[in-house]
């Protein structure tokens, strides 16, 4: 069964790209950090590439990752 | 003094205290020795650094070094008036924030070690530190410090019958890592204690875990408690069903328990995810002590890396090993392992950010308190692949298998659970004491009368047992 976590959609509501005016679309997208890198699907403006980190996910399991990338 | 001198730090007297130029050199080995003369005690020179002949695999002295760029005190408590390392409270001349807060709530104990650097549990006892004194304390390490990691220590801290409370007043304020540091007797004998502490908040035990033997256990921690080995492990057990983690301490001297480092690894690594790291002092000679500081061989850093690396094979390289990114270079090593299959074995070194010859003391402090906080604490906290909290789960098994996202899949391979470290700590004492390092200690003491002093400063005797900082538990008047 795929989890709905392997698609990390929007908190909420529908967004639209700032810049494109185009709505954002799920996207696969590498993360990159440090020498870690997380192949992820996440919402994404198709014309410009801009990306949406979700804030539960940017709060939660990325920050999560991002200290233990970074352990000493 | 003819020989080459590596560079040059200051030191003290081990007799008088007294502040003297000092200078590392190598001995005709290859060993590092610091060495320092005193006009009216004459001359002194303790290795820090083993020779390759003794210890062939360890990365060299000089190239085990790590500058800081230094961070200083944003209040410090005392003035620069004597210099280091007599003005200590932090001063303005501290190099290091504070990433473990330590509180001494008691000199009492119920075991009083013939080992101990704190002298606790015999003589005449200073009265315990009020309520209100803890609460002081407390608040005025959060006002200096931050939300660092906590140690309750002491003396035998489990001998107060408030320390639930002060471990819920402690986490109230906000400290991520409240951890007390115990013998383990109360832990062992009282089996509903260690849910007491976990319910009060406590998130770590640091198990002082000497010796599988009964007979080496003794030689540290006397004869006083009968079947200490027994209760210890009772301890353990008891700290394992509280959901509780724990970090196994052994002190070392050499020729009583260098040669169990293996075991005690092997040991350590079989308990599973309860026991999140050991961790390896090399004995200082301060306190009460039965070595002869100045004549028996010292372990360095350097000698506790070979041992390990030649007793456990199976898992050790010594080139696992790194010089800490928060303390001194020469004061701890550390290296972090997976843990892998059904049996948590340790599979490779996991350790990200290492190998810079440089670091800024403020970064240093901020990963290594996140990570202490993360290790050291009780297994099974963290979201797992699913969203669900591990706490309920068995820690060593994966969470939902399959259907993971990148992140869950790093974090699962990654947790806290599935890692195991392993570290060793090098206090100084009189015949070791280098200024450079003090002034980049991060385990402060924190003192009933506002100073916090670093963890060795606060504990320095010299040969003779003349305390530098004496009155320990003294309150403001």
């Amino acid at each position: 069964m795929l989890r709905q976590e392997q698609n990390f959609a929007p908190d909420h509501g529908t967004w639209i790209c700032g810049r494109c005016r185009v709505p954002l679309e799920q996207i696969k997208v590498q993360a990159l950090y440090l020498q870690s890198a997380f192949d992820v699907t996440l919402p994404r403006c198709p014309k410009c590439g801009m990306t949406l980190i979700p804030e539960y996910l940017a709060e939660g399991k990325m920050q999560e990752v991002e200290a233990l990338v970074e352990d000493k | 003094m003819s020989r080459d001198i590596l560079y040059a730090t200051q030191s003290l007297c081990p007799v008088c205290l007294r502040r003297l130029d000092a200078y590392y050199i190598n001995d005709t080995d290859g060993a590092v020795l610091l060495a320092r003369t005193c006009p009216e005690h004459g001359e002194f020179a303790t290795c820090i650094w083993p020779s390759p002949l003794e210890a062939p695999d360890i990365t060299p002295f000089q190239k085990w070094k790590v500058t800081k760029t230094p961070s200083y005190p944003q209040d410090p408590a005392t003035d620069l008036n004597q210099g280091c390392p007599y003005d200590c409270g932090l001063c303005p001349a501290h190099a290091q924030h504070t990433c473990h807060g330590l509180l001494e709530v008691t000199m009492r104990c119920n075991l009083a070690c013939p080992v101990c650097y704190a002298s606790a549990g015999e003589g005449e006892l200073p009265k315990d530190p009020s309520r209100a004194a803890i609460s002081a304390m407390l608040a005025n390490l959060l006002a200096r410090s931050g939300t660092c990691n906590v140690q309750l220590s002491g003396g035998e801290p489990t001998v107060r019958e408030d320390l639930p409370d002060i471990i819920r007043e402690a986490k109230a304020l906000g400290f991520p890592l409240v951890q007390v540091n115990s013998n383990g007797v109360r832990l062992g004998q009282d089996k509903d204690y260690a849910r007491k502490l976990a319910e009060a908040g406590l998130d770590s035990v640091y198990l002082q875990w000497d010796s599988l033997k009964a007979d080496v256990l003794a030689y540290f921690r006397g004869t006083r408690v009968p079947n200490l080995r027994e209760i210890k492990e009772a301890a353990l057990a008891n700290c394992a069903a509280a959901g509780l983690g724990v970090v196994l301490v052994a002190t070392l001297v050499k020729g009583v328990n260098d040669q169990e480092l293996g075991d005690l690894l092997r040991d350590a690594v079989g308990r599973g995810p309860v026991v999140r790291g050991l961790h390896l002092q090399p004995a200082s000679y301060f306190g009460r002590s039965p070595v002869d500081a100045v004549h028996s061989p010292r372990l360095t850093l350097g000698h506790v890396m070979q041992t390990l690396a030649s007793q456990a094979p199976e898992w050790i390289k010594a080139s696992d090993f790194h010089p800490p990114c928060c303390e001194h270079s020469l004061c701890s090593f550390s290296a972090v392992y997976a843990r892998v299959g059904k049996d948590l074995e340790l599979e490779e070194s996991v350790t990200a950010l290492h190998g810079a010859e440089s670091i800024r003391a403020e970064e240093g402090s901020r990963v290594a308190k996140a990570f202490i906080a993360r290790q050291w604490s009780r297994p099974g906290l963290g979201s797992s692949c699913c969203g669900e909290s591990r706490e309920t789960k068995q820690s060593a098994s994966l969470c939902c298998g399959g259907g993971q996202d990148a992140f869950s899949k790093f974090l699962d391979k990654r947790s806290a659970d599935r890692r195991f470290t392993l570290s060793c700590m090098a206090f100084q004492d009189s015949l070791s004491l280098d200024i450079e390092r003090l002034r980049g200690c991060c385990i402060h003491i924190v003192r009933p009368d506002g100073r916090m002093v670093p963890f060795c400063a606060q504990n320095m005797t010299s040969l003779t047992g003349i305390p530098l900082y004496p009155d320990r538990l003294q309150e403001q008047s």
